[in-house]
């Protein structure tokens, strides 16, 4: 099957181009159809209810995943399309001394071989923030993995093939592993314009940390660290680049950030932005990963350059290699308390492994600083925050954006404080967490804090499991050589961007059949956005869901909205639909006034009717009356909190609202073997008024499972910057069987001012407290503090002065490595 | 070098010639176009490829299609039934067992072998069945439930 190059086939294009463009044409279209109608909105009008917030209402694309015919970007081919794989850095830090492609350009089925050389160095650098990574490296690698020849031929294998036949020469230059050593002074410099290998630095000063310290009752100090994760989305990213007849680029792809890539793609290619068109496929999965550029650029280019389509998909080693992960973390903490158990100041200095390119370090940093002590008053505080340059694949961003690393430390700290001065690791939280009016480090004013609210609602869980385990068993122990704890953490984040602006729009318009389509930038990456945003417009205008349909993540057909990222679809984009709505039935309700003859104020959309001066006419009827008008109807809403923050003295409006949460964890720690099974879970959120339960109730769920996977199991291995573990048999994930026998989330009442409907926000909330919590409990069954995660058996054996080799190695009970079935 | 094999898929018999390296998702989504059947790690861990084999789930990227010659193959397309979703599909919506929809086409289909060969699993007997397919976003509680719901009914 292995055909030759530029032979038969490759004159089937050039000899039928017009004929074959047609065919494009239609395919792609046809595609471009599907991929929306997918995304569009109720095939069902199953909601019998005049209210569409907070109802449990079944997706619209979950339809097509079930069927098997949602349109994942590697699930979508074109007649005589190319598949694009790249060659990777084999060096951790090297000159690249030469390109070998001679071997490759002969090798069967192959169209294109691009190197960093035939890119202008004006284009070559992308990057959401800095504009500092190679598209293709050019003269020097600085990490394992790292792109530096991206080929397209016929079929996956033979651009693999090819790609295997490159030859690069490397000249190995010093490496860094660590960002200790990379702020030595004199280290080898990785990034030109970054002196000293720092990516950002960050200080953060309230108060009298010094006399705090002086004057406390209790201190507590200690370091801890985290590893690296990696996001296992189990859709590896992938896209579809192909140039239409008219010339305009067109991308399809798995994305966060569609508006993003079409920027990025106007610089690399130097199109204008209107002859570029990035479309978001179906998602599958992304927590933070894909919101850098992978193949988008890369797949651009090889499809102007062959005028074929061109398909990219990462493999599962690659998504491991050589894309963004968690950042790794060593920091000193530093608590001080009164005797009554109220926190007094803190002290955190923090060194972050940031990878061989920025990517998102910076507002990891960012976020971090702001979230330092959440959600607890803390009237002293001093931070410092450092990440700097290294030879392993950059680290970006992951759900909650570093949070979860911080809570993991603070929460143990608290747990520990409350058992030094003899009180309950809920009433000390209760003493010490967030109320309205109180005044974050930024001295933002927060309002709508539901933190104890959800104490109160985990406090008798907690009191009943802890009478339960001492009175019936007895210390807590259930079975010879197990140990039961309890562990408790909460949780304070802040919904979309840190300190700074980021608006979100949207559109709203209407068919003369009585359809009404939100055109909103934020696309759903399998997060149900969609249908929140939907329940959202259906609820603010007043009308049947199942007249709506949305259209998100398309550079053509809306705005750039932001990404879909730090939970702020539904608050942000859900903002933006209400104000849209606002704006449409204006001109609604004139368009009708007009055609009827009566003044605007005795037109309004009432239940999904449309009363004109006291007389209902359904909502259809009433469009098709304006149907000469309906295309000039654009209800337009632009939402664009005042967020800013100083960066010289951190002060300011860090995030228009904040989620709020508690956790309860049951573990049972094995003595022999060190492994923790976790046995039941508690989750208690304030998300504000919750627009639709079961998807809200998923997200709760997931990143529970997310955090037990970051808690006890979850590392990315590194030896002298290679990655041994890029795969899911010695990558430890969670599995069905590793989720407690229990799993309790429930929602707090609470009505959010600000919000589209009192809603907040939560998708990556609940990751932050699973950790902390599992600290704490561990702590509770067998008295120690692991203060790393993974809290891995071998270290809480070691802790309880149990280590032996021999247990170690069959502590295979969770966590092994697994099978293939 | 080519081999001709002839796979029943869903009860439609397909003729093909493939290589005798190619593996069954490949032939699945490349060669018939049956994309449902997704493909993740490659290694029969993430059980996204997941596919029965004369009733028997399978990770198809394990598999060399030849290996499947003239067998039965189900996969995800053929689960509805006069274009109705089946049960366990409709529960997997109504439970938001799916989020990203990614690992859905393998544990649609482990669940599938699981409720024939035990059409009342209890709650563990479903966690065991789905111990070889991950799922990154639901944390799986809601998979079960799903299953569950149709174990019951
Ligand atoms: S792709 Fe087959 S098991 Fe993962
Ligand atoms: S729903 Fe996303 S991996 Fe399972």
């Amino acid at each position: 099957m292995a055909s030759d190059k530029k032979q038969p086939d490759g004159q089937k294009f050039a000899l039928e181009s017009a004929k074959q463009q047609a065919l494009w044409q239609r395919e792609f279209q046809q595609i471009v159809a599907d991929v929306q109608g997918q995304a569009l909105g109720p095939n069902w009008t199953a909601n019998s209810s005049p209210r569409n917030i907070g109802l449990p209402l079944p997706r619209n694309d979950v339809l097509y995943k079930v069927r098997g015919t949602a349109r994942y970007a590697a699930n979508i081919s074109m007649d005589g399309m190319l598949y694009g794989r790249f060659v990777r850095s084999q060096e951790p830090h090297a000159r690249i001394l030469n390109i070998d492609v001679s071997a490759a350009t002969q090798a069967p089925g192959v169209h294109a071989i691009l190197t960093a050389d035939e890119i202008p160095q004006d284009r070559l650098l992308v990057g959401t923030h800095d504009n500092d990574t190679p598209i293709l490296a050019k003269d020097r690698v600085r990490y394992v993995g790292e792109p530096i020849v991206a080929i397209v031929a016929e079929s996956v294998e033979q651009a693999q093939q090819a790609c295997d036949l490159v030859e690069v020469e490397y000249e190995s230059l010093p490496v860094i592993f660590t960002p200790e050593e990379a702020i030595i002074v004199g280290a080898y410099q990785i990034d030109a314009e970054a002196e000293g290998n720092i990516i950002t630095e960050h200080r953060h000063d309230v108060g009298d940390v010094d006399a705090a310290f002086a004057a406390a009752d209790i201190v507590l100090e200690n370091t801890f660290t985290t590893e690296p994760i990696d996001h296992c989305f189990l859709e590896a990213q992938a896209g579809l680049a192909f140039v239409d007849s008219g010339g305009t680029l067109n991308l399809l792809v798995s994305t966060q950030y569609p508006h993003f890539h079409h920027e990025q793609l106007a610089r690399v290619t130097g199109l204008p932005m209107e002859k570029i068109r990035v479309i978001q496929t179906v998602v599958g999965g992304a927590f933070g990963g894909k919101i850098d550029d992978t193949i988008e650029c890369a797949s651009c280019l090889l499809a102007l350059k062959t005028s074929r389509p061109v398909s990219m998909t990462l493999t599962r080693e690659e998504v491991f290699i050589a894309t963004t992960k968690r950042h790794r973390l060593k920091f000193r903490q530093k608590l001080a308390a009164t005797k009554e158990g109220h926190l007094t100041a803190l002290e955190l200095d923090i060194l972050c492994d940031g990878g061989a390119y920025r990517s998102y370090s910076r507002v990891v940093a960012g976020r971090c600083v702001v979230h330092a002590g959440m959600p607890y008053r803390f009237p002293n505080l001093r931070v410092h925050f450092m990440t700097a340059f290294t030879n392993h694949v950059p680290s970006g961003s992951m759900r909650s954006f570093g949070v979860v690393k911080m809570a993991f430390a603070l929460e143990s700290h608290l747990t520990e404080l409350a058992a030094k001065i003899g009180i309950s690791p809920i009433e000390i939280r209760k003493r010490n967490g967030f109320v309205d009016g109180d005044v974050i480090s930024t001295g933002q004013v927060l309002q709508d804090v539901g933190l104890l609210k959800t104490l109160a609602e985990i406090e008798p869980i907690y009191e009943r499991r802890k009478r339960e385990l001492a009175g019936v068993h007895g210390q807590g122990q259930m079975n010879p050589g197990r140990k039961r704890g309890l562990g408790v953490a909460c949780l304070g984040y802040g919904i979309g961007y840190s300190g700074i602006r980021n608006p979100s729009t949207a559109r709203l318009a209407v068919s003369a059949d009585g359809f009404v389509t939100a055109f909103c930038g934020t696309p759903d990456i399998g997060t149900g956005s969609d249908m929140a945003l939907t329940q959202i417009a259906a609820e603010a205008l007043d009308i049947d869901l199942g007249r709506l349909r949305v259209v998100s993540g398309d550079s053509t057909k809306t705005d750039d909205s932001g990404p879909t990222s730090a939970s702020r679809t539904t608050y942000f984009s859900g903002n933006a639909v209400c104000l849209a709505s606002e704006d449409f039935k204006r001109q609604f309700c004139t368009a009708v006034a007009e055609k009827t003859g009566c003044l605007p104020a005795q037109v309004r959309i009432d239940n999904d009717r449309v009363i004109v001066q006291n007389e209902p006419l359904a909502f259809e009827q009433a469009c098709r009356l304006i149907a000469d008008d309906v295309d000039a109807i654009v209800g337009y809403g632009k939402f664009d909190p005042d967020i800013e923050i100083d960066i010289s003295t951190y002060q300011g409006n860090a995030y228009p609202t904040y989620t709020y949460g508690t956790h309860l964890v049951e573990i049972e720690v094995d003595e022999e073997l060190g492994s923790v099974d976790v046995v039941r879970y508690w989750a208690a959120h304030d998300g504000g008024v919750i627009v639709n339960p079961i998807g809200a109730e998923g997200q709760v769920e997931g990143g529970i499972v997310q955090g037990l996977g970051m808690a006890l199991w979850e590392k990315i291995v590194r030896q002298e910057g290679f990655i041994v573990n890029p795969h899911y048999r010695d990558y430890l994930l969670p599995g069905a069987m590793d989720i407690p026998g229990e799993l309790s989330v429930w929602f707090v009442e609470t009505y959010d001012r600000t919000g589209p409907f009192g809603a907040k926000g939560l998708a990556e909330a609940s990751i932050i407290p699973t950790p902390g919590a599992i600290a704490g409990a561990i702590s509770n069954a067998v008295g120690v503090w692991p203060r790393g995660i993974p809290m891995e058996s071998e270290k809480i054996l070691e802790l309880m002065g149990h280590y032996s080799a021999d247990a170690a190695k069959s502590a295979t009970v969770k966590g092994q490595p697994r099978e293939p079935r | 070098m080519s081999v001709d094999i002839s796979l029943r898929v869903n009860g439609a018999e397909h003729r093909l010639a493939v290589e005798p390296t190619e593996t069954l998702v490949n032939v699945l989504r490349n060669r018939l176009g049956m994309t449902g059947t997704h493909k993740d790690c490659t290694m029969g861990i993430c059980g996204a490829c997941t596919i029965l084999l004369n009733g028997q789930p399978v990770s198809s990227c394990l598999l060399l299609a030849c290996q499947a010659d003239g067998e039965a193959i189900r996969t995800i397309e053929g689960l509805e039934r006069d274009g109705a979703l089946s049960l366990l599909q409709e529960a997997f919506l109504r439970y938001g067992a799916v989020q990203c929809g990614f690992c859905t086409p393998g544990f649609l289909m482990i669940a599938v072998a699981l409720l024939e060969k035990n059409p009342k699993p209890d709650r563990n007997e479903i966690i065991d069945a789905l111990k070889g397919n991950l799922c990154r976003c639901t944390g799986y509680t809601k998979i079960v439930d799903a299953i569950e719901f149709v174990a019951n009914n």
